[in-house]
């Protein structure tokens, strides 16, 4: 068996000595242009001209394209992937991000006016800073608390509001009679700071026309390349048929990656009207500024207790950003994936929200490794860890009363949603254990009498993993068929080629999809090469996002297999004379049971292609595909507790210990479990503590345009993780897995900033904005200081 | 990037007379701020000199009077220079916390001294340990060296050799890093000398500044207590996305007091 082995990662050979493939690597026969993009400096300003005549004669250009051409040439516009309806019933206030600026006003700092096409990057950039761009200022917002303030400049004034939706989910009287007969109740505001991925590889693109074959050529950093092909569609209007996407090593995505960004049909157009092909590779700046952003919520959240500390209900009120324009699929975070995780991994009777979603001046917001989820266990946790501050009660202890029992799974929370599997009190006390919680308590008390400030953070959720199945994502508004395909070839040398419509972008595919075809096939794992990333070798994808591959496209790998596994075993059975059913298959070899008659499965193989010898009614060749609906999402579940260490002089705190204990139903690789543990525990931290996509509140300037504003943790800022598990089995896939993608970004930010609530508690300190940086925490400090006087 | 012409002279003269002879001419020491920055079509300029070819401009000698550094001396070999540790420890310290390895093993302390970024660390050394720059022409005492924002005593054509660190009974360092960056939020030096203190703050202002009240009392007892309720002004510090002015204030007391530590640790 492969599968649950720690199988060292097959492509980290050519990644570990630099021989990835990137879209910046591809060579193609013809000289590769480049792109350079004119951006607004401004957060909201109407331009009143864009000259272009001196750029158009400068040296090695060959064009020059405006929103003007664009809407000359007929192009679309961009189309949400997951539209929501308002619950009025009315279509959402959906403005989508435009490619290129062709109304006369731009909406946020970063956005496209203008684009050069040119023989190289330099004189790209030459000729468009001697593009003239006049612009008129306007009033901005950046901020996503005063959107929807009465004295707050409209980012859509057409709209006559800057609120885009209004949706409510749960139970509202439930919930208001909870907080009303409660023993006690705490409030706090809860912002989420906007941030965004930061992946190793920026963003790239390359387009090429063939104009002899009318064929359209798209390489890209994108992690869906079938979704990218259908909103070609609607941009340049490119059936799917004439567009091959190829989507080859990518580094990082996060789901950041997941979208049909202005530049991406930009470069093909460069490329249809300079007749060359045309590359485009961001800097990490324009990145920073023009990569989805994410988070951003502002919410208010109040919890009620009863005098033992059970949680009666929780109420919600939350302004989510959408930025200055729908991403793409921004509607879905805090209408998919944010609400319906609200009762986190407590059994709580009543829960409602309300979210409205709102418009600033800045760059669009979208999914980010979470989505939504990292935003809802901040929120929740941080209620439960003041409320058991305020009680009295210690805050291990109160989570532990109101964890969601083994025997009631499957459970339904209070806001509708079934969780398949878990057991969260196991997941618990293994956390307790693993931290050796009460003497990290006694520890606590020795430090904070020598003046030190030690804190314990902790969160207990639950996840919604492995978007899918179709009909349950089309409900919560989903364009897009949420299932995922594989196709396995069986060669006539019984050599396998596995194609998944999957993308693996940091996720180890080709070893984890090998692990589960080898299982199925029976066979070496060397036997087998995975092909994912192209629209014309795979026969389509959803793509990976969401922590849903193995459980999508990893079970259309398994159901392809079992396929080919019956149609071999019929051809076998035929050859040797025998029953399929009375045929083994292991070590690349179908036996007879119970004999030593055999038929390696290379001999099967060649027969099934090159045989006349055969059933009637057995088709030649070996390759079955598998279309694989999920009978449900995953819900994969865990506790983390950490340690921090606040400074009590320069307020800065130090990571001292992490501990996660995590429940992913069946494991394929432990090695790369832990690696996606580890990878999202680091990106959560970076929220809690450093990361920021900060605006001047002013003047709607973009500060975080490099690394050396933006902040990302390094190795040395986060400690060696101590990892745990307690498996249960998902229902929802044969495999039984659960999706493990995100669980460590989720639950980190809430972990972290639990931490350092409870080493500032007892100095009177009760909420601190994330990031929570030295400057804040000295502050907050200050300021409690100042208001216990 | 904008287009410029690449000189790599073999020696000093020749590198003079190319910065001469250019229109808007710059010298390249490390290149780990100026290169960024014209990357970013920040800067630019008519020719680059690099001076990364000429002999003797780098190293670290031990004489009488003190430690003398090469202009083009990187940030590791003083951060490993045995001489250095041995007789300013808290210097080594500083250049073993600029940067990362790769910026240590490229920029240099002629480099960094002579961009004066605000926020760089080895301006604070320079002060704070009394040392003297050495160019082609002449000596400039430290306290004359920085005098503005990327702003120094140099000029046109003027390069940088070498400077001169007296060594002090003792010394010690304290950086408190952006966690972006990691350039100084506010980094100290302090240095006794003779019965003399000097205080060096750099990451708070335009550029590195001396604290007199804290160097008095220090001179008066050399201890981290005695800098005990002694303020700098928040009026006219540096404020950005990390630091506001009062929270930098408040660091340059918390820095003082550990680069005095540091300096009386054994």
């Amino acid at each position: 068996m492969y599968v649950g082995q720690a199988i060292l990662r097959r492509e980290d050979e050519r990644f570990l000595r630099g021989r990835g493939h990137y879209v910046e690597d591809i060579t193609l026969d013809e000289p590769i242009a480049h792109a350079a993009f004119v951006r607004s400096p401004h957060a909201h300003a109407a331009v009143t001209r864009v000259d272009t005549a001196r750029a158009v004669g400068m040296p090695g250009v060959l064009a020059v394209l405006t929103g003007a051409d664009w809407t000359a040439a007929g192009y679309g516009e961009a189309e949400g992937v997951w539209p929501v309806k308002d619950m009025s019933g009315a279509d959402a206030r959906t403005v989508n991000r435009p490619f290129i600026c062709t109304d006369g006003v731009v909406r946020c700092v970063g956005e496209i006016v203008a684009m050069v096409v040119a023989e190289d990057r330099h004189q790209a950039q030459d000729a468009a800073e001697a593009i003239a761009v006049d612009y008129e200022e306007k009033p901005a917002n950046t901020i996503t608390a005063r959107a929807l303030d009465p004295d707050t400049p409209l980012v859509h004034p057409a709209h006559g509001t800057n609120e885009v939706l209004v949706t409510e989910h749960g139970l509202k009287e439930e919930t208001e009679a909870a907080l009303a007969r409660a023993h006690h109740v705490t409030e706090v505001v809860v912002p989420t700071n906007r941030v965004t991925a930061a992946s190793i590889e920026p963003r790239c693109y390359m387009g090429h026309h063939d104009t002899v074959n009318d064929r359209y050529t798209v390489w890209t950093t994108n992690q869906a390349p079938h979704i990218v092909r259908r909103y070609f569609t609607k941009s340049l209007g490119i059936p799917e048929h004439k567009l091959r996407v190829i989507a080859p090593d990518v580094g990082g995505g996060f789901g950041m990656k997941l979208y049909h960004y202005p530049e991406e049909p930009l470069v093909l157009w460069g490329a249809i009207v300079s007749r060359r092909p045309v590359r485009w590779v961001g800097t990490r700046s324009e990145c920073l500024l023009g990569d989805t952003h994410a988070r951003d919520h502002h919410t208010v959240g109040r919890m009620a207790f009863d005098e033992e500390g059970r949680i009666l209900g929780v109420k919600f009120e939350t302004l989510g950003a959408f930025g200055a324009y729908e991403s793409q699929w921004n509607a879905s975070i805090t209408n998919a994936y944010h609400f319906t995780m609200l009762s986190l991994a407590y059994d709580i009777p009543a829960i409602h929200t309300t979210v409205r979603g709102v418009y600033t001046n800045a760059t669009p917001v979208d999914a980010y490794r979470g989505a939504g989820r990292p935003e809802t266990i901040y929120q929740v946790e941080r209620l439960i860890e003041n409320g058991a501050h305020e009680m009295g009660i210690d805050p291990l202890e109160l989570r532990a009363r109101n964890l969601i029992p083994a025997e009631k799974f499957p459970y339904q929370t209070a806001i509708g949603i079934i969780y398949d599997s878990g057991d969260p009190p196991a997941l618990m006390e293994k956390a307790r254990a693993l931290c050796d919680y009460d003497a990290l308590r006694a520890e606590q008390a020795a430090l904070r009498a020598e003046g030190r400030w030690m804190g314990i953070g902790m969160v207990a959720f639950f996840d919604m993993a492995g978007a899918g199945p179709v009909k349950m994502m089309n409900d919560l508004g989903a364009k897009i068929g949420c299932y995922d395909v594989a196709s396995v070839r069986v060669h006539p040398d019984g050599r396998i080629t596995v194609f998944a419509g999957s993308h693996s972008h940091g996720q180890g595919h080709e070893t984890t999809w090998s692990q589960i075809a080898a299982d199925r096939l029976g066979c070496d794992i060397d036997h087998i090469d995975l092909v994912e990333g192209d629209t014309d070798r795979v026969p389509m994808g959803i793509g990976t996002w969401g922590s849903r591959s193995l459980s999508t496209a990893g079970m259309a790998v398994y159901t392809a297999a079992d396929r080919v596994v019956a149609k071999a075993k019929r051809m076998a059975a035929h050859m040797l004379e025998c029953a399929a059913e009375d045929l083994d298959l292991a070590d690349g070899e179908f036996t007879v049971k119970g004999t030593d008659r055999k038929l390696s499965f290379a001999e099967v193989a060649n027969a099934s292609y090159h045989s006349g010898d055969r059933p009637a009614d057995l088709e030649i060749g070996l390759e079955e595909t598998s279309f694989f609906d999920p009978a449900d999402c995953t819900y994969p579940s865990a506790v983390h507790v950490c340690v921090v260490l606040v400074d009590p002089e320069t307020c800065a705190v130090t990571l001292r210990d992490y501990w996660a204990v995590d429940d992913v139903g069946t494991v394929i690789n432990p090695m790369v479990l832990h690696g996606q543990v580890h990878g999202g525990l680091v990106q959560g931290i970076g929220q809690a503590l450093m990361e920021e996509c900060a605006y001047d509140p002013e003047s709607g300037q973009y500060l975080a345009g490099t690394f050396m504003d933006y902040a990302i943790p390094h190795a040395e800022d986060v400690p060696s993780f101590g990892l745990d598990s307690h498996f249960t089995r998902a229902l929802g896939n044969p495999l039984g897995a659960k999706g493990a993608g995100e669980s460590g970004t989720i639950g980190a930010p809430g972990c972290v900033a639990n931490g350092v609530i409870d080493a500032l508690w007892h100095l009177g300190v009760r909420q601190i904005t994330q990031p929570m940086t030295p400057k804040k925490i000295w502050r907050a400090i200050e300021d409690a200081g100042r208001a216990q006087q | 990037m904008y287009p410029f012409t690449y000189h790599r002279p073999a020696s000093l003269d020749d590198a003079r007379a190319r910065l001469a002879a250019s229109e808007d001419g710059r010298p390249l020491a490390g290149g780990m701020s100026l290169i960024p920055t014209m990357r970013f079509r920040l800067s630019s300029c008519s020719d680059l000199v690099d001076l990364n070819a000429i002999d003797g401009l780098a190293g670290i000698e031990r004489h009488e009077g003190g430690i003398r550094i090469g202009a083009m001396t990187r940030h590791a070999a003083v951060e490993a220079s045995a001489e250095v540790r041995e007789a300013i420890p808290a210097l080594a310290a500083l250049a073993g916390s600029i940067g990362d390895v790769q910026v240590r093993n490229r920029g240099t302390i002629g480099g960094s001294i002579c961009f004066a970024d605000p926020a760089a660390d080895y301006p604070a050394g320079i002060l704070g340990l009394g040392a003297s720059v050495n160019t082609d022409r002449r000596s400039i005492a430290a306290d004359d060296f920085f005098t503005g924002l990327y702003e120094t005593a140099l000029e046109d054509g003027e390069l940088v050799v070498s400077v001169d660190f007296p060594v002090p009974e003792r010394a010690g360092w304290a950086k408190f890093g952006n966690q972006a960056s990691r350039f100084a939020v506010v980094a100290v030096m302090v240095s006794l000398a003779g019965g003399a203190v000097r205080l060096a703050v750099t990451g708070a202002k335009s550029h590195v500044f001396r604290v007199p009240e804290m160097e008095a009392a220090l001179a008066a007892d050399f201890s981290a207590e005695a800098l005990e309720g002694i303020a700098v002004a928040s009026e006219g510090l540096n404020e950005d996305l990390h630091a506001d002015a009062a929270y930098r204030a408040h660091l340059v007391g918390v820095m003082a007091k550990r680069a005095v530590r540091a300096a009386l640790a054994p």
